[in-house]
């Protein structure tokens, strides 16, 4: 045998041992014939089974042991063998009527050699399984059977497997068996439930390859008595597509405040969502294990709350707001053609929000004019908008996918978080207002269209498609009703599912156009296209120009004072929107001179004061501007942070905390409507709550990563945590929001949706534009049907 | 004490995990086979060399050569062309090492096919691979590049029948001769650690 001449080397009494084991292992010729598994051969682990009880009462639940005793130096595997090695496995042979569970693994060990790390047992294991007697097996004895196979392994590994079998009556009652104590002490040995102790785990950085560092973290909890433990590592379970690396940098050791640091290699797919294992703590009074799974988040970029920084902000990433909040809302058991619905709604949704309404107005005015004309006509208007929203949603999701696959989060409406966004986008909101003022055409084709009819009719498809790209852009800073949740969940996905989600969301947008393209009969309850519509046109340049303001307030946080240039710009832009107007488009002489004027007033606007002045695209940093400042209203708005909210609650505060951004149309209305107002006030003021303000506006971090921890793409998002710290928190519904929701929380209870609020309000908001439609429709349609101007 | 073997052990694996990458240049090395023949990487530019951390007291490799399997995929890969290269790691102190006379019975026994099997009892190769399993499977293409890394196929037990197993390295080497993409470039390995 091979092993005899490696004993003539030298220290011959260890290999005298290893000499003895194998000859029993493998006699002559075993070496190369492994069918030993089974087959009765020598083995270095003896099998037994232990049952918890003696008698067992249908419809009652025994725990069966199945022990493993290994010899000394040879270790059998966990569920999770780690880098090299085989779970041990159990097949059972049950008679009817008797079920076995999920096998549960007491705590295993990390094994060396630490360059293959692998996670088992030595000595001995016993693995518990459940196993249920239904209420209708009928007394008498029953046998319980298990092929127990494993893999043991020393300085060489052999396949094993053994059948071993217990007897137990069913009977009249559950009687304990004296095995029961033995298993017991073997159930104290599996891992617990995390319960009460909050987990986290967090991408640390974008991946290096196909390597990512993930840090896995535990406080800081205020309230516990902080032990330093001496060791401290994840024992991830088993999967097929990724690994995570055995080795382990512990960053804290406090029990109060555990923080790893593992690196998870992946071989193919995306990278882990969701990360499940066992967090396995030692302190002095021995070894105790945690069973976790945990959703991943992205890292929280330290400083970036803008608020007063916690311990060490650069290690404590991804830290919990309160002990028991962590646990995310479970949203993985929607279906995802649940979920689909909901985008598709949302978007429906959407076209009553305020931020859309004057675009729909636009939208309006161009189906009464269109009334008139050719269906088919009507019709490939009606696709144009859709095709604009879709590509626009297209552009939207593009952008998400491709901030996600550098290593960013992305956020529904993040694009608002861009001061040069806002720039370009007030601009061209302020040459919509001034196009409907009739300031100046719109060209299509080298000819100028000035008539109200002529409005979307003739600029056809090219308009409807603009329309539909406004739309979608000025939708993005307002979340609707199912739009949150929808969002939130595609966000998490693969990028095909989260094109999905936004072509369903862009076509819920514009499928009521859509409709009422193809059945042009309907039109007719809208007015005939007459002069009203030109009034109606200037009228609709207000709501733009509010929309203009809006956006203005947004730039502000950005710029600050400076915001003034900007000012100044659109003013310098407007007057070259006369000139161009006036001169080039409807003068009769010098055309070529007031093209030039044209050009030099937007060049000088350009550059004195967007470049010079204004330094628009690299204004100083903002952050936090728009919180963190008690109001006038005298509620303390506190900058909001994880530490803050723990802080808070481990001083058995209350807390209300509102995620808002300058841009968020919807967080306005609801504070404005909802959370600002007297009787909520009073309320916090009652319960000395603290209230804090989470400012989105600048798109930080850490604040994506809280919104993800709800699912949720954006803002706004609003959370009361009850002042008893065991008590979870209560995520406010999305989309708009009533005192009644508000004080409820505060009270500890969820409100039913709010189905009526939201019928009033969509229900308004039609209304309005109806009305404003039917008020026209009886004008005498006598006026020319286009108010012409000298062309 | 714990703590230094944990420092220890990470420091271990970070030396020698990532070694190599799929699409990134195959390290070279040079080694000695069992019939004291000089062997380097870098003399098959120009084919194929699959790379197979061999141990045949594993039970998960000797699973693939007691039924014929490994031994019929070298000689069918052969014909095309491609190197196949056994690299025992086995350390000299453990017993299931193989001296050059005991491993050339045995490539003898169980009809190996292979182009050769180096004696890697320093573990020079394994480390710089990272190999952590016995079998554990590196495909190089005619330029060099890692183009496979992981186990030889998708049954991680050492019973089943490897002929009926979806067979990683015959699936990417047949890709690469194609010219199609490697469908499967990474898998988990499996099998018994390399006793290094």
């Amino acid at each position: 045998m091979w092993h005899l001449i490696v004993m003539r080397r030298s220290v011959a009494i260890l290999f005298a041992v290893l000499g003895l084991v194998l000859s029993r292992t493998a006699p002559a010729g075993a070496q190369l014939d492994f069918a030993g598994a089974g087959d009765g051969a020598t083995h270095h682990t003896r099998v037994k089974l232990f049952l918890s009880a003696a008698t067992v009462k249908p419809g009652d639940t025994i725990v069966a042991g199945v022990d493993l005793k290994m010899d000394a130096g040879w270790h059998t595997y966990w569920k999770n063998p780690g880098e090299a090695g085989t779970a041990t496995k159990i097949d059972w042979t049950l008679p009817a009527g008797v079920s076995a569970g999920e096998i549960q693994w007491p705590l295993p060990h990390k094994l060396p050699p630490a360059e293959v790390a692998t996670y088992g047992y030595e000595d001995e294991v016993m693995l518990l399984v459940p196993l249920t007697v239904a209420a209708s097996v009928t007394p008498g004895p029953l046998t319980l059977s298990a092929k127990v196979s494993w893999l043991e392994c020393r300085e060489s590994c052999i396949p094993a497997d053994d059948t071993v079998t217990a007897k137990i009556d069913a009977g009249a009652e559950t009687q304990t068996s004296p095995e029961a104590v033995l298993i017991d002490t073997w159930k104290k040995k599996t891992p617990q439930p995390s319960g009460s102790l909050a987990f986290q785990a967090v991408w640390e950085k974008p991946a290096v390859g196909d390597t990512r560092s993930l840090l896995i973290s535990h406080g800081p909890a205020a309230a516990e008595k902080s032990v330093q433990c001496s060791a401290v590592d994840f024992f991830p379970g088993a999967s097929d597509n990724y690994e995570i690396e055995p080795a382990v940098e512990v960053l804290s050791a406090l029990s109060s405040d555990i923080q790893l640091r593992k690196q998870v290699k992946k071989f193919s797919g995306d990278w882990p969502m969701q990360i499940s294992g066992t967090v396995v703590f030692e302190t002095g009074q021995g070894r105790s294990g945690y069973d976790v799974n945990l959703s991943v988040a992205e890292k929280v970029a330290a400083g970036t709350s803008g608020a007063a920084t916690g311990p060490a902000a650069g290690t404590t990433a991804g830290t919990s707001p309160g002990a028991t909040s962590l646990a995310p809302v479970d949203l993985a058991g929607t279906p995802m053609w649940q979920m689909l619905l909901y985008a598709f709604l949302g978007g429906l949704i959407l076209n009553i929000m305020p931020c859309v309404l004057p675009v729909i107005a636009l939208k309006i005015l161009g189906f009464v004019s269109e009334a008139q004309s050719q269906p088919r006509h009507i019709r490939k208007l009606g696709l144009c908008y859709t095709l604009g929203v879709l590509a626009s949603f297209l552009v939207l999701a593009g952008l998400v996918i491709s901030f996600q696959t550098a290593g960013h989060q992305a956020g529904w409406g993040m694009q608002f978080g861009s001061p040069i966004f806002i720039v370009c986008l007030t601009t061209l909101v302020l040459l919509v207002a001034l196009n409907l003022f009739g300031v100046f055409e719109v060209a299509v084709g080298g000819r100028a269209f000035d008539t109200a009819s002529s409005l979307a009719s003739k600029s056809g498809p090219a308009g409807a498609f603009f329309n539909g790209v406004l739309a979608t852009t000025l939708a993005t800073p307002c979340t609707a009703p199912f739009l949150a949740p929808a969002l939130g969940f595609a966000f998490a996905q693969s990028a095909p599912v989260i094109v999905i989600f936004f072509l369903t969301v862009g076509l819920g947008l514009s499928l009521p156009y859509l409709v009422l393209s193809w059945q042009p009969a309907w039109l007719k309850f809208l007015p005939k296209p007459g002069g009203w519509m030109e009034k109606f046109k200037i009228a609709m340049g207000f709501p733009m120009l509010a929309t203009v303001v809006w956006l203005f307030n947004i730039a502000a946080s950005s710029y600050r004072s400076n915001v003034l240039w900007l000012g100044v710009f659109l003013v310098l832009v407007a007057f070259a929107a006369w000139i161009f107007g006036e001169f080039v488009q409807r003068g009769r002489q010098r055309k070529l001179l007031a093209g030039i004027a044209t050009l030099l007033v937007l060049a000088g606007a350009y550059g004195f004061a967007l470049e010079k002045e204004l330094d628009w695209r690299a204004p100083a940093a903002g952050n936090g501007a728009g919180g963190g400042q008690a109001t006038a209203d005298g509620l303390d708005w506190q900058p909001w942070s994880p530490e803050a909210v723990a802080a808070a609650r481990a001083a058995g505060k209350p807390v209300l905390v509102d995620f808002t951004a300058d841009w968020c149309a919807t967080c306005q209305f609801n504070k404005k409507t909802s959370i600002d107002v007297p009787a909520v006030r009073k309320k916090l003021k009652a319960l000395d709550a603290t209230t804090l303000v989470g400012d989105y506006t600048h798109f930080p971090e850490a604040i994506t990563q809280e919104l993800r921890r709800h699912h949720r793409a954006g803002v706004p998002l609003v959370l009361v945590y009850p002042a008893h710290a065991q008590v979870a928190e209560i995520v406010l519904p999305d989309g708009l929001l009533t005192p009644r929701i508000v004080l409820d929380a505060l009270d500890g209870r969820t409100t039913p949706v709010q189905w009526g609020g939201i019928i009033l309000w969509g229900g308004g908001a039609v209304g309005l534009v109806l009305l404003l439609a039917v008020y026209w429709r009886k004008q005498p349609a006598a006026a020319p049907t286009s108010v012409s101007r000298p062309s | 004490m714990k703590k230094t073997f944990v420092t220890l052990a990470a420091l271990a694996l970070a030396a020698s995990a990532w070694a190599v990458e799929i699409g990134q240049p195959a390290p070279d090395f040079t080694g000695t086979d069992i019939n004291g023949k000089t062997i380097k990487l870098a003399d098959y530019q120009g084919k194929i060399v699959v790379l197979e951390s061999y141990n045949s007291d594993c039970p998960f490799c000797h699973n693939q050569y007691k039924t014929g399997a490994a031994q019929a995929l070298q000689k069918e890969l052969a014909e095309k062309g491609v190197v196949w290269l056994m690299v025992n790691s086995v350390n000299p102190r453990n017993p299931s090492h193989r001296t050059a006379s005991q491993a050339q019975q045995e490539w003898t026994d169980l009809k190996m096919a292979a182009t050769a099997w180096i004696d890697d009892s320093t573990g020079t190769i394994g480390h710089l691979y990272g190999m952590k399993t016995t079998p554990h499977v590196f495909v190089v293409d005619k330029t060099g590049k890692v183009v496979y890394v992981g186990a030889m196929d998708d049954q991680p037990d050492p019973v089943h029948d490897p002929k009926t197993a979806r067979n990683y390295v015959r699936e990417t080497v047949d890709d690469l001769l194609a010219g199609k993409p490697i469908e499967v470039a990474q898998t988990k390995p499996y099998g018994c650690a390399v006793h290094y």
